[in-house]
């Protein structure tokens, strides 16, 4: 369902020239916080487990530093993300009983599914190493930061202040989000979809909302 | 027969209240809506709409979220034939003959076109899932754990080989799919499982959550992207009706995409999108003018438009009798059905014969509606389509909001909503495909505990999916699908089906 604009065109796509450098920095510090973590379960990390972090974080220094070339960004950094994911698995379910018996623990599945995902995101990576693939360009940090900070308020603001002014806010934060905003339509626009969400989720529909502040 | 028969009576006698009746049009009228605006498809809705069902009876949600799904595969075509954008990802293909119909000055004949295929597709359908419904049912009583664990397995590899892209990159989405839904509690034994200590972890992240950030919001940041380009037909659109000659060259087109388009719904995995991309280029193999495809033919927007709305209707099959989603929107549908307190599975069938029934029933009385509703409401439709998207955008974001925060009353989801968007954004980054995803994130559960109930009744011997018989011929059929699907000259072949 990702195809939905294929009838626009990218605005010229934005190229990171230094996105190795920083890529790779941010997986190894990622790697550092995940060692780190790895000692806090009461029974201990194993070897293997904590081995594979530092080969990890060795790596993404090698990346950092240039002394290994990336050829493919999306496949390397996409499979250095789900081997992060399954590593940061392990060592979350190290204090879960394994198998006992032929009866399966609560620690063997998440421990099956991170070793498969383990192996075959190092299949992706040593593929981003091998091949030749597309740049990772523009990300649109405008976007990012405004309806990610939209949905932040929301669900900061909704117990606290109450469906009124949290609608009001967060269309308002949202609609920042692109460049071509109109400050006096999107106020309009913002009170419209308030006075709508009002009316409808809680009188409309009977839900438990909350609309105004709480004054104690 | 009789019991067919019998049974389908049942279900118009729940499906024509009046209440589901105004149910099913609001469905039908609000897919069709969502089908016409791009950027927000049907899965976002349905999730969006999962709280306005909580007062309604059971029967009458999921009748009016049915309508939502095979209402946009109606509105998705509208827009591709008229402004070669298409609303909905399953009429991606429609845009090639469609919209080149319309700058003929044939947008009339082609939307008719569409619509009668769909709606003779989803009357097919309707007696499809009818039909099948009962031999499934009673199949499934023949599953034991093992069984279905194989059967999961099938729809994963399915999901894998039908998606975009690399094969190795859907796996690896499969199994994070995987991974992160063993978060929350343990089943059986109730130990927490990698919360970090978080208590509103300790109940697992619903696949609202999951399926909100990674398809709502993940999709709002990957159209910000974007510039849509909307050139609008402005022309008149004149004579809505095909002619006799129309209707006799797309006549088998409509009967060979419905077949298609059944077949790969009810598989797991599949879906209306992939439905939309096999009957047209199964269509052009067999047409004697393959030449005309791409240059406005007609049966370049009957097939894939009657495949679409079959597959829409066979998918919820494995849904309704073996309690399995076999694409993300199905799985959405289990969401709406557990908070209604219903079990999906073959139990469904027996123990509430009229929640089935009316369901089927509601889908024929829904496709006739929109056969009727949409023809003259093309020019409404086709206006809404000027709405700006930074107008949208900030709507579909509170909507969002709203209805992740009502399922559990939880600002804790919305906050964990934001993440899976960055995520989501951060998948569609590297080329990984997000469906794969989620659909392992909603079988997880499932197989993990069908996995040990298996290996416990086997007492440990992993043999066991392969010594019984059902099990080890789904598990065969996997791994074939899967061998195919690697071997280098038939992977030229699928990339061909999705470039085309």
């Amino acid at each position: 369902m990702s195809d939905v604009a294929s009838g626009g065109t990218t605005n010229s796509p934005q190229v990171y020239p230094r996105y190795d450098f920083y890529g790779g920095l941010t997986l190894a510090v990622l790697a550092v916080i995940l060692f780190a973590t790895s000692f806090l379960p009461n029974t201990p990390v194993p070897l293997v487990v904590r081995g594979s972090i530092i080969v990890f974080g060795a790596l993404s220094l090698a990346v950092a530093f240039s002394l290994l070339p990336v050829k493919n960004q999306q496949d390397f950094y996409g499979g250095m993300g789900l081997i992060l994911l399954s590593l940061t698995a392990f060592v979350a379910s190290n204090d879960l009983p394994g198998m006992r018996g032929f009866a399966f623990g609560p620690g063997t599945a998440p421990r099956l599914f991170a070793l498969s995902l383990t192996i075959l995101s190092i299949g992706v990576v040593v593929g981003g190493l091998l091949t030749t693939g597309p740049k990772i360009t523009g990300y649109n940090l405008r976007a990012i930061i405004f309806i990610l900070g939209a949905i932040l308020a929301f669900a900061a603001s909704i117990r606290p202040l109450g469906l009124v002014i949290a609608t009001f806010s967060t269309t308002i934060i949202c609609a920042a989000a692109t460049t071509d905003i109109k400050w006096r339509e999107t106020v309009i626009w913002a009170a419209i979809l308030t006075a709508f969400c009002t009316f409808l989720f809680p009188y409309g529909l009977n839900l438990p909302f909350q609309l105004w502040p709480r004054f104690f | 027969m009789f019991d067919l028969v019998s049974n389908l009576w049942l279900g118009f006698s729940v499906a024509a209240t009046p209440t589901n009746i105004m149910l099913a049009l609001i469905g039908a009228l609000v897919g069709t809506l969502i089908g016409v605006l791009p950027g927000i498809g049907s899965l976002a809705t349905i999730a969006m709409l999962l709280p306005i069902t909580f007062g309604l009876p059971p029967v009458g949600a999921l009748i009016m979220l049915a309508g939502i799904y095979y209402g946009a595969q109606y509105g998705g075509s509208t827009t591709s034939i008229l402004v070669n954008i298409p609303g909905e990802s399953s009429s991606v293909v429609t845009c090639l003959d469609g919209h080149q119909m319309a700058k003929q000055g044939r947008a009339g004949p082609a939307l008719a076109i569409s619509a009668i295929g769909s709606f003779f597709a989803g009357c097919c359908a309707t007696v499809l899932v009818a039909a099948l419904g009962a031999p499934l049912t009673a199949a499934a009583l023949l599953f034991g754990p093992a069984e279905y664990f194989s059967l999961m397995c099938l729809g994963l590899i399915f999901a894998v080989v039908l998606a975009r892209g690399s094969i190795l990159k859907a796996l690896t989405m499969i199994l994070a799919g995987l991974l992160t839904s063993m978060i929350g509690s343990d089943l059986e034994t109730g130990a927490e499982r990698m919360t970090w200590g978080v208590p509103e972890l300790s109940d697992g992240i619903g696949f609202v959550v999951v399926g909100m950030g990674m398809f709502g919001f993940g999709e709002i940041l990957r159209n910000l992207e974007m510039k849509m380009s909307r050139d609008i037909l402005d022309t008149k659109i004149s004579g809505l009706m095909p002619t006799l000659k129309d209707l006799k060259d797309s006549a088998g087109a409509i009967g060979r995409g419905t077949i298609v388009g059944s077949c790969l719904g009810i598989l797991p995995g599949g879906g209306a999108i992939i439905a939309s991309f096999a009957a047209y280029t199964f269509e052009k193999r067999i047409s004697k003018h393959p030449e005309q495809f791409g240059r406005g033919s007609i049966q370049g927007v009957a097939a894939p438009e009657s495949a679409n709305n079959a597959a829409a209707q066979t998918s919820f099959i494995p849904l309704l009798t073996l309690g399995i989603p076999p694409n993300p929107v199905m799985a959405l549908m289990v969401g709406a059905m557990t908070i209604h307190g219903i079990v999906p599975g073959p139990q469904v069938m027996t123990k509430q014969p009229e929640l089935f029934w009316g369901m089927i029933a509601s889908m024929w009385i829904g496709n006739a509606m929109l056969i009727v509703i949409n023809l003259p409401m093309v020019g409404v439709w086709v206006r809404l389509l000027r709405v700006p998207y930074r107008h949208l955008f900030p709507m579909i974001t509170i909507f969002c909001c709203i209805g992740i925060y009502s399922v559990n009353n939880a600002p804790f989801d919305v906050f964990l909503t934001a993440i899976y968007a960055i995520v989501g954004y951060w998948l569609a980054k590297h080329d990984f495909e997000p469906a794969p995803m989620i659909l392992g994130f909603v079988l997880g559960p499932l197989m993990e505990e069908n996995l040990r109930r298996a290996m416990l009744i086997a007492r440990g011997d992993a043999t066991v999916f392969l010594t019984r018989p059902i099990s080890a011929t789904l598990l065969a059929i996997s791994a074939i699908m899967l061998t195919l699907a690697i071997l280098p000259q038939i992977r030229g072949k699928r990339e061909e089906v999705f470039t085309e």
